[in-house]
């Protein structure tokens, strides 16, 4: 038994070896000569001198990342909070005991596949647009600007877009992590007599805990990473006041000359997700245990 | 036994290395006798034009072959081709920052003894020069074709109500002033897309500033907060002539205003013209230099290369790169761009204006242009989110909060330029 | 178990109202792909209203501009290939890891560093990937292809071991008394246990690959390749946007994936049906 296991290890060793090559060739290489730039006033082309820590010392005085820093997480707080929720009832909605199944789930996948341009377009029209005239036609004075062009709300505007996406893809996983849960246990508590609502907290999210970490995980990071919907509906403004890390970092360092600037960016951008992943993964974890 | 279930473990990356050099075997070689040459530009929207040029260049030639790519997203493709060491020949590109990093990142070659530079309108050598972070020996451009950026009007709404082409910033208020009483909606600013508010601040500029400001500040010979002043205040009053609220409204949005009427001028340059006409095809354009100052003779056009080509240090072809260039600048191939695209000629001699440019045709013909202050700012800076910040802006030290700024970001977006360019001060200081 | 199949249509009917909220930009998406550049207006009605004429010709053109059939087989072999190979090996990788991890600290580790890959910053791995590929002779699709192997790790991993968490370890303990190999054990019975995942793991993967323009754009230029993403930004120009032709094309685009998702879906439930997943 005891060979059988060894053997076992070395399977699993032969597997995750070329894997890691792999990963390490096309990402973390990548990543080191990137952290390399961090270190240097490189443009993107052309010669480049060192400047030691110069780029992490004005990281932290520049009042223009650190207003995106600021931006970023007000919008990944309340976007990973609602996108969780809505595609938890979404999933729950689309599993049971519905008609036009197949139709409904193919039609609330639509938001996620829609370019770029079709996306921008659209809802700067509505923005623009409609929701100022049915706010002068109901009289509601909130609509009557369009919010993208408030420095206040516009980050709303883009919130709304950012969830109207991104449920179709947490729906899914939701989806699937719905299937684990073994038919029996749901009959089983039926026989109890346990509510909807019981059977909810009781019997569903424990087990699809799992799938609540990964979601956690995969919304944050997406919406951490906000910078489709900047680019098509407000790119950045107004006033700057929609401006993301992952927006400055693109294009400051890809299109502006700041290649190693936004580099030293991205390497603390990435050190705070990941603190941030770790943290969240290692407290659900602490949950499942528990269950 | 131990080995061979190791050995199990690497299909999938075998497999995987295997696809990529299958995939890899399809990459397709062309030989020929000829000598190749290619030329990337970075106006997909010339696409056609390029083609055409192409196809008559290749009839005339059996011993080189030129290719000319207009991607898209071009300046990314061709930043990541630099990084590959796979350089074109030529590259098409505009004269702005890109062209001042290229070239002071070594990139260019000096094509002072072609011919063509000596053909070159003096204004436009000028803005190429001026675009030198450090002043170069020779000429690293060929500039070709140049847009124009002022006020677009409404020709039929103009004539129906007998408005005049105002010539001064007084006149100009007041026609406003006038269409405004008439219940028409002046002007129409796009200023959701930020960068918009470059249309109207440059061509306010370029008649109230100098045109080397941006190098005289380099230099620390002034400030932005002595030269800008103006051009701030006046971008304010603008304002007051546009539709409520502009910051809602993207460039395509005030394009679509504009075609249907829905505002009698649009300051914006003459490369909107063809998205206003695919909106109505039968407007009536006209165009006029932004009427800046106080006095008509102090006004100047804002006009900047739209288009200039650069050959690559690394060609191995010099002589096959200059008979593309000797052919591209034929004015019969220019006027072939020209009809195309629009704009105006960088060569000196009679080309066809579009109608809608005739306006400017004066200023045009008698050298009174200036280019773009954008052309100098680095895009990292965002100066254009930073105007419409300051527009934003409606504290009563807006104007000066902004200025501040403005210098502020400056030399902090420019610290390395800005030391060097003193640097080479110095050290030009030391010779003599 | 017969009242269990009770359709429930409150549900039903809330759910389908939901839908407007998808139809109505949808709406707007398609009948601007119907009209014509001159009948784009800021006007709301103007705007609603019906095109002038229903005709196909956008979408005639949108194919002329973007190539449609060879930027279609592309886009469609890059995300085919990328698929199969992303769920064999991803799966395998998340098995390992996830069964590894149960036992041994090491796998914690490489799980996590394998999971944070996922928060690098595309941009700051561009420039040298560009480099890199260059000289690996990768500036090709297989580089695209090898790069969204790699990109996608980190987030299928993260589903897979966290499926894995979900199948009970009973069935391979039983396998290995058996003597099967854990290799065999993995493709014979795990991996079929894994369908659901297997699907979610596809369509997700296909999204990212579908609609991406970075990744091809910086490899793939000057291969003359083009997929369907990079074709379309010929709509787009810095001073000018043919929306029309564009969102004929966007519409184009979208139907092979939407078909695709939806068989996923068919996939997703058939793993239930099968009784594959038993607690």
């Amino acid at each position: 038994m005891k060979r059988k296991m060894a053997n076992r290890e070395k399977t699993f060793w032969a597997v995750t070896i070329p894997v890691l090559i792999l990963f390490f060739t096309f990402n973390t290489l990548p990543m080191i000569k990137g952290v390399i730039y961090s270190f240097t006033n490189y443009r993107g082309y052309g010669t480049y001198d060192y400047v030691g820590f110069r780029n992490y010392m004005d990281l932290f005085t520049d009042a223009r990342v650190g207003k995106s820093y600021l931006f970023t997480f007000k919008y990944a707080l309340a976007g990973t909070v609602l996108v969780n929720v809505i595609s938890l009832i979404m999933a729950l909605g689309l599993n049971s005991q519905i008609r036009f199944k197949s139709a409904l789930r193919g039609i609330y996948f639509v938001p996620n596949i829609l370019g770029g341009l079709v996306i921008g377009y659209i809802f700067s029209f509505i923005f623009t647009y409609i929701l100022p005239a049915v706010g002068d036609m109901f009289g509601i004075g909130f609509l009557q600007n369009s919010i993208l062009a408030s420095e206040k709300y516009a980050w709303i505007g883009v919130l709304i877009v950012g969830v109207w996406q991104a449920v179709a893809m947490n729906t899914i996983i939701y989806i699937s992590g719905l299937q684990t849960v073994p038919q029996d246990v749901y009959e089983a508590s039926m026989l109890d007599g346990a509510s909807k609502w019981k059977e909810f907290w009781k019997v569903t999210l424990p087990l699809v805990l799992p799938f609540v970490t990964i979601n956690l995980v995969l919304s944050t990071k997406n919406f951490l990473m906000v910078f489709d919907q900047i680019v098509s509906l407000t790119k950045g403004g107004p006033a700057q006041s929609t401006e993301s890390i992952s927006y400055l970092i693109y294009k400051n360092g890809m299109d502006g000359g700041q290649f190693g600037f936004q580099s030293a960016n991205a390497v603390i951008f990435f050190l705070v997700i990941v603190a941030i992943s770790i943290f969240q993964m290692t407290v659900m974890n602490k949950k499942e245990e528990q269950l | 036994m131990a080995k061979r279930r190791i050995m199990k473990g690497i299909p999938a990356a075998v497999g995987i290395a295997l696809g990529a050099a299958w995939l890899a075997g399809c990459g397709q070689s062309e030989a020929s006798g000829k000598v190749e040459v290619e030329l990337v530009s970075y106006k997909p929207e010339a696409v056609e034009a390029f083609e055409e040029i192409a196809e008559r260049f290749n009839e005339a030639h059996d011993d080189i072959h030129l290719t000319i790519d207009s991607p898209n997203e071009a300046m990314t493709i061709l930043k990541t081709r630099f990084i590959r060491e796979d350089y074109p020949d030529i590259v098409g590109i505009g004269g702005d920052i890109n062209y001042s990093n290229f070239l002071d990142a070594d990139l260019f070659m000096d094509i002072s003894d072609l011919e063509e530079t000596g053909m070159v309108k003096q204004s436009y050598l000028d803005m190429d020069k001026e675009l030198e972070f450090i002043p170069q020996e020779g000429i690293y451009a060929l500039p070709y074709a140049a847009n124009a950026a002022g006020i677009l009007f409404n020709q039929d709404m103009f004539e129906e109500h007998g408005w005049e082409i105002p010539e001064t910033w007084e006149e100009f208020t007041a026609l406003c002033e006038e269409i405004d009483a008439s219940g028409i909606q002046p002007i129409y600013l796009g200023y959701k897309d930020t960068w918009t508010c470059l249309a109207p601040w440059n061509a306010l500029a370029v008649g109230l500033t100098d045109s080397d400001t941006c190098s005289q500040v380099n230099m620390g010979n002034t400030t932005f907060s002595e030269t800008y002043r103006e051009t701030a205040e006046k971008m304010k009053d603008l304002l007051a002539y546009a539709e409520p609220n502009p910051y809602a409204y993207g460039y395509n949005d005030a394009c679509t205003a504009f075609a249907r009427g829905q505002s009698a001028m649009y300051p914006i340059g003459s490369y909107a013209i063809p998205q206003i006409k695919s909106v109505n095809p039968d407007m009536n354009i006209g165009s006029f230099p932004f009427p800046a100052n106080e006095r008509e003779e102090d006004n100047v056009l804002n006009s900047g290369i739209d288009l200039q080509f650069c050959v690559m240090k690394n060609t191995e072809n010099k002589e096959a790169v200059y008979e593309v260039l000797r052919f591209l600048y034929e004015d019969e191939t220019i006027q072939i761009y020209l009809d195309s695209q629009g704009g105006i000629s960088c060569k000196m001699g009679e080309f066809e204006l579009s109608k809608e440019l005739e306006g400017m045709k004066d200023y045009i013909e008698n050298d009174r242009m200036t280019d773009y202050q954008d052309h100098h700012y680095p895009s990292e800076m965002s100066v254009d989110a930073m105007i419409q910040t300051f527009l934003l802006d409606d504290s009563e030290h807006a104007v000066d909060t902004f200025l501040q700024r403005f210098d502020t970001d400056w030399k902090r977006y420019n610290r390395d330029l800005i030391r060097k360019v003193q640097q080479y001060q110095q050290e030009e200081e030391e010779v003599q | 178990m017969k009242e269990k199949k009770k359709t429930n249509w409150v549900l039903t009917i809330v759910l389908i109202l939901g839908t407007v909220t998808v139809f109505f930009p949808l709406y707007m998406a398609v009948i601007i792909a119907f009209k014509q550049p001159s009948e784009m207006t800021n006007d709301v009605a103007g705007a609603l209203a019906f095109p002038a004429k229903w005709s196909l010709d956008n979408f005639r053109q949108a194919m002329e501009v973007t190539d449609f059939w060879r930027s279609l087989g592309n886009s469609l072999l890059i995300t085919l290939t990328t698929i199969v190979l992303a769920v064999l090996l991803h799966s395998l990788a998340g098995y390992v890891i996830g069964r590894g991890m149960a036992k041994k600290k090491s796998f914690r580790v490489i799980y996590l560093y394998i999971v944070s890959g996922m928060f690098v910053p595309f941009s700051i791995l561009m420039m040298p990937l560009v480099k890199q590929t260059a000289q690996m002779g990768l500036g090709n699709r297989a580089g695209v292809i090898l790069l969204y192997l790699v990109f996608y790790m980190p987030m299928n991993v993260l589903l897979y071991t966290g499926y894995m968490k979900n199948i009970p370890m009973a069935l391979e303990e039983a396998a290995d008394i058996d003597g099967a190999s854990t290799w065999k054990t993995f493709w014979k019975i795990v991996f079929p246990m894994m369908s659901p995942m297997h699907a979610t793991v596809a369509i997700l993967t296909a999204l990212g690959t579908w609609n991406d323009v970075m990744t091809p754009l910086v490899i793939l230029s000057g291969t003359g390749q083009n997929t369907l993403p990079l074709a379309q930004l010929n709509f787009q120009t810095q001073f000018g946007t043919n929306y029309n032709l564009a969102f004929a094309s966007y519409l184009l685009a979208l139907i092979p994936i939407l078909v695709f998702y939806i068989i996923c879906q068919k996939q997703i439930l058939n793993g239930v049906a099968n009784g594959a997943v038993k607690g």
